[in-house]
């Protein structure tokens, strides 16, 4: 036995970290969510029903190319009012894009350590481009059913192709700021339609590198979660109300 | 480092000079650390991977697993000391070549789950300055430990190259520690 044991020592961990990656890569989904690719083509009348905030402008699908986009319909420019939510492509990260009356308010985040928070003019070409801290950066282009882009949060880059969520459920964004010790923390959840609840907490959110952990779990009734023993109280960033904007 | 180790003959091998016994671990060593950084900077890292159950989140779980590593490594530096009887007044006890192997193999096999999620999911990223120093460590310690692994063996070379390359390791890893754990730790608390 008392042979090369260092070199035996080499290959286990060698062997032990092959395992591990080739286990990650099976976990990684592999498959693009459903509705991205052809299905959620949506007819102009279907579109005007699933946006109905769409803006005036929305006569733009007539004048869209005919040669079969992936995503929805594109706006010719941004919406008037519409909550766009889903996870990226590769199901890394999830995505939460909230559109009121000129303004957007994007997160991305993956329950942990990745997350980002944009906001600025929803701008007026149907096309936007925000910045965040930590070089975050977040490109799209507003669908009537389904904005698409990318984003990069934390060097991570995720492409995405997120719906609008149903206005009658819970479905969104939700926020929450509070002073824990002498930080900042501020809290953020994207609540998908099927219930699924995503969110991180920055833990000191005013400094110019924010870093995030898992958030604690925000109940949707009362719209509180408790951190480190401290009461969250969320705010709907929503693009019926304007609340949070 | 390890005595018992040394003692064996090595399988008739042509005599190499001490440089030769040195340059091929180190193009090997430098090869493993080219490749996890080109492999960290060139995959699109996916934000998930694998997770060990019972802990909070991904990062909890490498914070301390990374702390076992480190602390292995503080038993090797001290071991290695013993062993070399650097420490006044302590003579090596038998089982100081065990602990010293077995707290290294330790280390070393913690190490690796927390890279390749670092590599699969994070990436080799440099958007500040702990993190940039965390990926080129990171590299370097897998680097180094290889180069380390490799001369063991080896008979004939200069007393100073393994205690030199035993630093090396030591210090790369515990860089990797203070830039990854103790910020973790620091920043959201000590916490499972």
């Amino acid at each position: 036995m008392k042979r090369n044991t260092p070199l035996i020592t080499l290959l286990t961990g060698a062997a032990l970290g092959v395992v591990l990656l080739v286990a990650s890569m099976m976990q990684t989904p592999v498959k693009k969510p459903a509705g991205y690719s052809s299905t959620a083509t949506p007819t102009a009348a279907s579109s005007a029903t699933s946006a109905p905030a769409a803006p005036a402008s929305s006569s733009a699908p007539a004048s869209a190319p005919a040669s079969a986009s992936p995503s929805a319909t594109p706006y010719a420019a941004a919406p008037a009012k519409a909550t766009y939510a889903g996870k990226s492509k590769n199901g890394g990260a999830t995505v939460a894009i909230v559109v009121y009356n000129g303004q957007v308010i994007a997160y991305v985040c993956n329950g942990s350590t990745i997350d980002a928070w944009f906001s600025g003019p929803a701008s007026s070409d149907g096309k936007v481009t925000l910045s965040g801290k930590n070089n975050a950066t977040l490109t799209a282009s507003y669908g009537t059913a389904q904005t698409t882009g990318d984003v990069t949060a934390h060097g991570t880059n995720f492409d995405f192709g997120v719906d609008t969520v149903s206005k009658s459920s819970s479905a969104g964004l939700y926020r929450a700021t509070a002073k824990v010790g002498g930080d900042t923390v501020k809290a953020g959840w994207i609540v998908l339609d099927d219930g699924t609840q995503i969110g991180s907490v920055e833990v000191d959110s005013t400094s110019a590198n924010p870093s995030a952990q898992r958030a604690p779990r925000l109940d949707l009734a009362t719209r509180t979660a408790t951190y480190n023993g401290t009461v969250l109280h969320a705010v709907r960033v929503s693009s019926v109300t304007g609340s949070g904007f | 480092m390890t005595a018992p180790t040394r003692r064996e003959p090595l399988p008739q091998q042509p005599a190499a000079s001490g440089a030769a016994k040195l340059v091929i671990p180190s193009v090997i060593g430098g090869l493993v650390a080219l490749t996890l950084g080109l492999y960290g900077r060139l995959h699109s890292p996916t934000g998930i991977a694998v997770n060990i159950a019972g802990f909070s989140s991904p990062g909890s779980v490498k914070a301390w697993l990374a702390t076992l590593a480190t602390v292995c490594a503080i038993i090797q530096v001290v071991s290695a000391l013993v062993m070399y009887g650097k420490i006044p007044g302590v003579t090596a006890p038998s089982w100081i070549g065990g602990l010293h192997r077995w707290s290294g193999r330790i280390a070393f096999l913690a190490a690796v789950p927390v890279a390749i999620h670092c590599l699969y999911a994070l990436g080799f990223q440099n958007y500040s300055t702990r993190v940039l120093l965390h990926s080129i460590f990171g590299c370097l310690f897998f680097g180094a430990f290889t180069v380390k692994m490799l001369i063991l063996p080896k008979k004939g070379l200069p007393g100073w190259v393994l205690p030199f390359w035993g630093a090396v390791v030591f210090t790369a890893l515990v860089l990797i520690w203070l830039t990854s754990a103790y910020w973790f730790f620091s920043t959201f608390g000590v916490h499972r």
